[in-house]
């Protein structure tokens, strides 16, 4: 089974293939999206992560 | 593989290629011409449903019996009806996955949470398919 980062990278992956396609028209406008997309997905994830990080469990 | 700007396609009343849109993912863009795009979002959303079937993830449903259980949950725990309605929005997916008795949920699986984001994710990806369609069939977008 994956795990948790590995889920979350794939689930960032469709996320940002298929707003590439749904909002943008040309392959480069797609391509840049796409990267935007999903380094924020995957980048803020993390980040929130750690921001939590200290915050006791429960 | 056309996926340029074009007039609509095929000449279907707006309410049955909206239905059509949501039944099944990407076949609203393909009716519409828009066929590089409909494949994309056919696999992008069948992928992400079939994850998180596998995943152990849920599909909300009204309670068995009652179906307008879904108008009491709005009020009571409007996530969850958010949640059913995104379920639904999976379109054919939703159906199959229900008839052949997948998608229970195994809130014990260490996927669980996860496969309800994947499941989730794919029925509002759809729903929103289901307006990119109404916006080109009604020129609104004009590829």
């Amino acid at each position: 089974m994956l795990d948790h980062l590995s889920l979350m990278v794939l689930d960032a992956f469709l996320v940002a293939v298929f707003f590439s396609f749904l909002w943008k028209r040309e392959r480069r406008e797609r391509w840049l999206y796409f990267w935007k997309v999903f380094g924020a997905l995957v980048v803020g994830a993390i980040v929130l992560a750690w921001v939590m990080y200290p915050f006791p469990r429960g | 593989m056309s996926d340029g700007a074009k007039p609509v396609g095929l000449a279907l009343p707006l309410p049955v290629l909206m239905g059509l849109a949501w039944l099944v993912p990407g076949l609203g863009h393909a009716l519409l011409g828009r066929r590089l795009r409909a494949a994309v979002f056919f696999v992008v959303i069948t992928l992400g449903f079939i994850v998180g079937l596998l995943l152990d993830g849920e599909l909300m449903l009204p309670q068995s019996g009652d179906a307008l259980s879904f108008l009491a949950m709005i009020g009571s725990d409007p996530l969850r009806s958010l949640a059913l309605i995104a379920s639904v929005g999976n379109g054919l997916l939703f159906f199959v996955a229900h008839a052949i008795g997948t998608g229970q949920g195994v809130v014990t699986a260490p996927g669980y949470e996860f496969g309800n984001t994947f499941l989730l994710t794919a029925g509002m990806m759809n729903l929103l398919l289901v307006l990119d369609t109404h916006d080109i069939a009604t020129g609104r977008k004009d590829w």
